[in-house]
C-alpha cells in the first residue's frame, strides 16, 4: 500500500503553473492513478484553448457517463466496455468552446448506481485524502463515495482543477463530502442533459466538483446554458424569473463580513439517529460563526423527509429499468450470443444473455425492482404513490423557503418573510467508510446515507457540499447548502461565505 | 404531475362507462340472421411530416436504402433525448379537428415497454394516459352512419425486421424507427365488414385532405387493428377478438367476415369465444390465434420522464382551425354547386386522392386546386371540359406507363398558360383544334411560352389557313424526301410515315399527324 501520494504536491504546482504542461501532468497522474483509480481514460494529448478563453486555465475531468466523441464512454459498465459515443455531450462542447483542457474520463458507479463507487467495471475508487493528523501512517483504503467518486477523487488528488459529475440522489454531494472537495448539484434543468447517459431522467443532474467554490462557480457559469436538445431544460424565461426571485432576497448581504439578512434553516429531520457525533461538531462550530456574523439561524421542519427515501428508490429504479432497456446488444455495446440450445422464440430470451453478462449486480437489482414497480399490478401502489410523495417533499421545501418556486403551478404564494434563504445540514452521516468494511457491510447503510441527499433530488433543488472540517478520525466532513429551485447563485454565494468563514484564522 | 395523472385515470373510466350506454344498437344482417356484429377499429396512420416525431431525421422515402435515415436518437444511443416535432403536433391537431374531436389543452407522453429488435430503446413513446384529442366522430361516405372516435394519440413507429427463415437471419431496418404516427381509435360503432371498409376509406380521404398522412395501406403508411365481436340480437356485446396488422381495405373486409363466421360457428356449437389477439393469413383468407388474453404482455406504461406535458392553448388550436383545408365532402358539394357534373367532380377528386401528399401539411396543388385557379374569372364548365377532355387526355398519352406517379403530377401547363389558351379559343382568336395543337406542343416540349406566342409561331392564329400551312409542310416534305415520295406514289403506303415524320419535325409538332398523313396520301396518289 502507498504511504502518501508524493506527486500530489508536484502536480499542484503543475496545475498552478501559468502554462499547463500536459505531458508533465500526465506522467504524474498515470503513476498516482494506479492507486486512486480516479480516471479510467487519460488521453494521449489534450486540446488547449486560446488564453483569452474563460476556462483555458481550468483542467477538467469528465465522469464516464457523459458522452465524449474522442474518448470512450463506458458508464463503468461491462455492457458499454468498448463504447465510444458518436457525439459530444452539450456540457463537453461547452467546456471545449470555453477552452477547458479535458484531461480524462472519471470512474463512477455503474450507470451512476451506488454511493461508494464500489460497483464499477474499472474497480473501486480509493479516496486520495490523507489525514494530516496521522502523518506517515499507512494509508487507509477508504471509499471516495459515489457514484461520482472518480470525479471527486480526481479533484481531491489535484489531477485537475474541476470535474464534471452527475447527481441523481446524492452522487455529487456525497463523494465531495468524503473527499474534502466542493461539489454542486445544480437545480434540475439548468445544465443540459444531452449526451448524459440516463439513469433516472427526472432526477439526473450534471454538476461540478472543484477544489474551491470559485472553480465550481467558473465552470458552472459556462455550463448553465439553455439547450434546446434537452426537453427538460428550463427555458430562458423561467431562468430569468427565478433569478429575479432570488435576487430580491440576496440584496441584504454581500459577503462573509456581514451576513445580516441571510436566513439559514436547519432542518431537524436531517440529523437522524445514525448521524455520527463527529460529523455534528464542525457543523455546530460553523453555524455559531455564521450567527456571529449576523446570519439568522432558524430551526425548520420538512416532515415528508421520512418518505423521501422510498419514493426515491421506486422512481429512480422505475426510470432506470426503462432507460436501461436499450442495452440489448443490437445497435452497440456488448453482445453475448445465446448458446445454440437456447430458446430464442422470444426476443427477451435472446437479450437475457447479453444483459446478464453485461450488467453488474447492483444495476440488475435496480432494474428488477423498477420493472416490478411498473407492472400493471404494482403501478398504483408503487410508482403513483411515489409520485405523490415526491410532490409532498417538494411542497415541504416550498413552505420553508423565502423565495417562491417559479416552477410551482399553484397560485402565487404570498412572500413568506419568516422563510429561509438556504438550508444547511450535514452532507453525510459519517466520514468516508473503509472500502473493505463498506463491501462487507452490504448495502443498507449506504441507503440510510441517502436520506440526507435524496430530498433535494426529488425536488430538483440546487445543493452544494462544502468541506467544513474533519471528523475525529481526521477525515473530511462536508455540509450541504440547499436553496430554492433556480437559486443556484444563492447556494454558491453561501458556499463562498462558508469557505471564507472557515479560512478566517479566528474560527 | 401526480394529481393530474390521477384525474386523467378517473376521467378515462368515466368516459368509458358513459360510452357503453350510448352504443349504436345492433343491426340485423341477412347474411347472419339473428346475430349482430360489433366492430371497432384502431388505425395507425403515419404522419406526413418531413422529420420524425422526436428527432431531426428526415422521414424515409420508399426507395431509400435500409438504415440510411437513422440518427443516434433513432437508434437509441445512450445520451440522446427526444425533442417533439411541432409539425407532427400541428398535423395531428388538424386531423383531430377534422374528426370533430375535443383537442385537449394538456396531454402527456408515456413509455410502452417491450423487447423487440426493431424497437431499439425497448419502449415506444405514446399517449396512453392522456391522449391529445378525444370524443370525435367520422361520418361515413356511403351510408348515413356516424362512427364515434374515442381518441387520437401521437406515438412513435418502430423499425422493420425482416426474417429470412432459410438463413435463420433477421435484418433490422431503422429507417422507420421513430417516425410519427397518429393512432385513431374508434368506438365499437361499426356493424358490418362493408361499413368497416367505408370507415377506413373515408378516414383515408380525410387524412389526405388534411395533408396529415398518405393513408396508403399497401405502402404501410396506414395500418388497421380491428376488434370484432358478435352477439345474438337483443343481448349485450359479445367477447371480442382483435385482428392485428391488416394492410389493405380488402383484407380488412375479408378478415372481419371470416371472424364473424368463426365466432358465430363457435357460439352456435355451444362453445365460447375466447378473448385473444389474432392474425390474418392472406393466402387462406382466415384469421388465426396469435396470443390469448393470459399471454397479453404487460407494457409497464410509465409517464415519460423527459418530455414535459404537451400544452395546446386555445389560440394555437384556433390558428390551426382557421387554416384547415376543406373536407372531401364539402369540396364535392362546392364543385357541384359550380355546375360541374358528378362525373367531372369524380375525375378531379380521384386525381387528388392519388397524388402524393405534401410534407408538413404543405399544400400540394392537386387537380381541384388547379381547376379553382384556372376557373377564376372563367366559366367553370368550360374549364373543367378542357381539363378532363383535353389536358388529362394529352397528359396521359405523354405519360410513362411505368411511372408510379399520376400523370397530373407532371403537368407542365401552368395555370396562366392554360387560362390564356382557353381564352384564345373562347374569343375565337384560334380554333378549337388549334388550341389542342398548342396544348400538345406545350406538353410535348414542356414549353413555357405563352399560347398566343405559340399560336403566332405555329401560324395557328385564326384567319390563317391551317390547311395552307399543312400543305406547305407537306410539299416541303415531298421535296426533301423525293425517293420516299416516289415509293409511296408506286403504292407502298407504309413509307408515307417517313414523310409525316418530316412534317412533324418542320412544324415542331404543331401539325396534326393524321391530317398530314391523309393530305400526303392525297397529294401522292392523285
Amino acid at each position: 500500500m502507498l504511504a502518501t501520494l508524493p506527486s500530489k504536491c508536484v502536480r499542484s504546482r503543475l496545475l498552478r503553473a501559468r502554462t499547463f504542461s500536459f505531458e508533465a501532468w500526465r506522467q504524474t497522474v498515470l503513476a498516482d492513478n494506479q492507486h486512486v483509480n480516479a480516471l479510467v481514460h487519460i488521453p494521449e494529448s489534450v486540446d488547449h484553448g486560446a488564453s483569452d478563453l474563460p476556462l483555458h486555465d481550468v483542467t477538467v475531468a469528465v465522469k464516464d457517463n457523459i458522452c465524449t466523441k474522442d474518448m470512450p464512454t463506458t458508464c463503468s459498465s461491462k455492457i458499454l466496455r468498448d463504447f465510444t459515443s458518436p457525439f459530444d455531450a452539450t456540457v463537453v462542447e461547452l467546456l471545449k468552446t470555453a477552452g477547458a483542457p479535458i484531461v480524462g474520463k472519471a470512474n463512477c458507479d455503474e450507470f451512476g448506481m451506488g454511493s461508494l463507487n464500489l460497483y464499477s467495471a474499472h474497480g473501486p475508487v480509493v479516496n486520495p485524502y490523507q489525514p494530516s493528523t496521522a502523518p506517515g501512517r499507512e494509508r487507509e483504503r477508504r471509499s471516495a463515495g459515489g457514484s461520482s467518486g472518480g470525479s471527486a477523487a480526481a479533484v481531491a488528488s489535484n489531477m485537475c482543477h474541476a470535474s464534471l459529475g452527475t447527481d441523481t440522489g446524492g452522487s455529487i454531494r456525497l463523494p465531495a463530502s468524503y473527499c474534502g472537495v466542493v461539489g454542486l448539484k445544480p437545480s434540475y434543468g439548468i445544465i443540459s442533459r444531452w449526451g448524459v447517459i440516463s439513469y433516472a431522467d427526472s432526477l439526473d443532474c450534471v454538476g461540478v466538483f472543484g477544489s474551491s467554490v470559485d472553480y465550481v462557480r467558473r465552470v458552472f457559469g459556462i455550463l448553465a446554458q439553455y439547450d434546446s436538445r434537452d426537453p427538460s431544460a428550463a427555458t430562458p424565461e423561467t431562468r430569468a424569473e427565478a433569478d429575479v426571485e432570488c435576487q430580491r432576497h440576496m440584496a441584504n448581504w454581500t459577503d462573509a463580513s456581514s451576513l445580516s439578512g441571510l436566513r439559514i434553516g436547519i432542518p431537524q429531520e436531517y440529523f437522524p439517529a445514525e448521524l455520527s457525533r463527529a460529523v455534528v461538531a464542525p457543523l455546530k462550530t460553523l453555524i455559531a460563526s455564521l450567527r456571529d456574523r449576523g446570519a439568522t439561524i432558524v430551526p425548520v421542519s420538512l416532515p415528508s423527509t421520512q418518505y423521501a427515501l422510498s419514493a426515491y428508490y421506486v422512481i429512480a429504479s422505475a426510470e432506470a429499468s426503462s432507460n436501461l432497456a436499450r442495452y440489448d446488444g443490437i445497435e452497440y455495446g456488448l453482445r453475448v450470443d445465446p448458446p445454440k440450445t437456447a430458446d430464442t422464440t422470444k426476443t427477451a430470451n435472446v437479450y437475457a444473455h447479453t444483459r446478464t453478462e453485461g450488467f453488474g449486480a447492483e444495476v440488475q437489482k435496480r432494474i428488477l425492482l423498477g420493472t416490478y414497480a411498473l407492472t400493471a399490478d404494482a403501478f398504483d401502489n408503487y410508482f403513483l404513490q411515489a409520485q405523490r410523495l415526491r410532490a409532498r417533499v417538494r411542497t415541504d421545501f416550498d413552505h420553508v423557503f423565502r423565495a417562491r418556486n417559479v416552477l410551482s403551478s399553484s397560485p402565487h404564494r404570498a412572500a413568506a418573510p419568516d422563510g429561509v434563504d438556504v438550508l444547511l445540514h450535514p452532507s453525510a452521516i459519517q466520514t468516508a467508510p473503509l472500502l473493505d468494511a463498506a463491501r462487507a457491510d452490504g448495502d443498507l447503510s449506504a441507503y440510510v446515507q441517502d436520506v440526507l441527499t435524496v430530498p433535494a433530488s426529488l425536488a430538483g433543488l440546487p445543493a452544494m457540499s462544502v468541506p467544513v472540517g474533519t471528523g475525529s478520525d481526521g477525515w473530511p466532513i462536508g455540509a450541504s447548502v440547499v436553496g430554492q429551485w433556480g437559486c443556484d447563485e444563492v447556494v454558491l454565494r453561501v458556499g463562498q461565505v462558508i469557505e471564507d468563514v472557515l479560512a478566517d484564522p479566528k474560527v | 404531475m401526480l394529481v393530474n395523472a390521477r384525474r386523467t385515470f378517473r376521467l378515462h373510466r368515466l368516459a368509458h362507462a358513459r360510452a357503453i350506454h350510448e352504443h349504436r344498437p345492433l343491426v340485423e344482417d341477412p347474411r347472419w340472421p339473428g346475430w349482430g356484429v360489433v366492430v371497432g377499429i384502431e388505425v395507425h396512420a403515419q404522419i406526413k411530416s418531413r422529420h420524425k416525431l422526436f428527432s431531426n431525421t428526415r422521414n424515409a422515402e420508399p426507395l431509400d436504402l435500409p438504415n440510411t435515415r437513422v440518427s443516434p436518437y433513432d437508434a437509441a444511443f445512450p445520451g440522446t433525448l427526444p425533442r417533439l416535432n411541432a409539425s407532427c403536433v400541428e398535423l395531428g391537431v388538424r386531423t383531430a379537428l377534422a374528426l370533430d374531436c375535443k383537442v385537449q389543452p394538456r396531454s402527456t407522453f408515456d413509455r410502452k415497454h417491450y423487447f423487440y429488435a426493431d424497437l431499439p430503446s425497448g419502449y415506444q413513446i405514446t399517449q396512453h394516459y392522456a391522449p391529445f384529442a378525444t370524443d370525435g366522430h367520422l361520418r361515413l361516405s356511403k351510408s348515413d352512419v356516424s362512427v364515434r372516435i374515442k381518441q387520437v394519440q401521437l406515438e412513435q413507429d418502430t423499425g422493420k425486421s425482416m426474417t429470412d427463415r432459410r438463413r435463420r437471419v433477421t435484418s433490422i431496418d431503422l429507417n422507420r424507427a421513430g417516425a410519427g404516427l397518429m393512432e385513431i381509435v374508434s368506438e365499437p360503432d361499426i356493424r358490418s365488414p362493408e361499413e368497416a371498409a367505408d370507415y377506413v376509406r373515408t378516414l383515408q380521404a380525410l387524412l389526405r385532405a388534411m395533408g396529415s398522412s398518405d393513408g396508403n395501406m399497401e405502402a404501410g403508411s396506414l395500418r388497421c387493428d380491428v376488434n370484432v365481436s358478435v352477439s345474438r340480437l337483443g343481448e349485450g356485446f359479445g367477447t371480442r377478438c382483435e385482428i392485428k396488422n391488416l394492410n389493405s381495405v380488402r383484407f380488412t373486409t375479408i378478415a372481419i367476415g371470416h371472424e364473424i363466421n368463426r365466432q358465430i360457428a363457435l357460439l352456435e356449437a355451444g362453445e365460447e369465444v375466447v378473448q385473444e389477439t389474432r392474425g390474418f393469413d392472406e393466402d387462406r383468407a382466415e384469421t388465426f390465434a396469435l396470443r390469448s388474453k393470459e399471454d397479453a404482455p404487460d407494457y409497464r406504461y410509465m409517464p415519460d420522464p423527459n418530455l414535459p406535458p404537451l400544452i395546446l392553448d386555445q389560440a394555437f388550436i384556433s390558428g390551426i382551425k382557421e387554416g384547415i383545408p376543406p373536407l372531401p365532402a364539402s369540396t364535392k358539394d362546392r364543385l357541384l354547386e359550380l355546375g360541374l357534373s358528378e362525373r367531372d367532380v369524380d375525375v378531379l377528386m380521384t386525381i387528388d386522392a392519388t397524388i402524393d401528399v405534401g410534407y408538413d401539411g404543405e399544400a400540394r396543388r392537386g387537380a381541384v386546386a388547379y381547376f379553382d385557379e384556372v376557373s377564376q374569372g372563367r366559366s367553370p364548365k368550360v374549364v373543367v371540359n378542357w381539363m378532363t377532355n383535353e389536358l388529362l387526355g394529352q397528359l396521359t398519352l405523354h405519360h410513362d406507363l411505368h411511372s408510379p406517379t399520376h400523370p397530373f403530377q407532371n403537368n407542365p401547363v401552368s395555370v396562366a398558360q392554360f387560362g390564356e389558351l382557353i381564352d384564345l379559343v373562347e374569343s375565337k382568336r384560334i380554333t378549337g383544334p388549334a388550341g389542342k395543337t398548342i396544348l400538345r406542343h406545350i406538353i410535348n416540349n414542356s414549353s413555357t411560352a405563352t399560347p398566343s406566342a405559340l399560336a403566332a409561331e405555329l401560324s395557328l392564329l385564326a384567319g390563317e389557313d391551317v390547311d395552307a400551312s399543312l400543305k406547305k409542310w407537306c410539299e416541303a416534305a415531298i421535296q426533301a424526301l423525293p425517293k420516299e415520295a416516289e415509293v409511296v406514289r408506286r403504292g407502298n403506303k407504309n413509307v408515307v410515315n417517313k414523310l409525316v415524320g418530316h412534317v412533324m419535325k418542320s412544324s415542331r409538332g404543331a401539325a396534326d399527324a393524321k391530317a398530314a398523313k391523309s393530305m400526303l396520301e392525297d397529294m401522292l396518289t392523285s
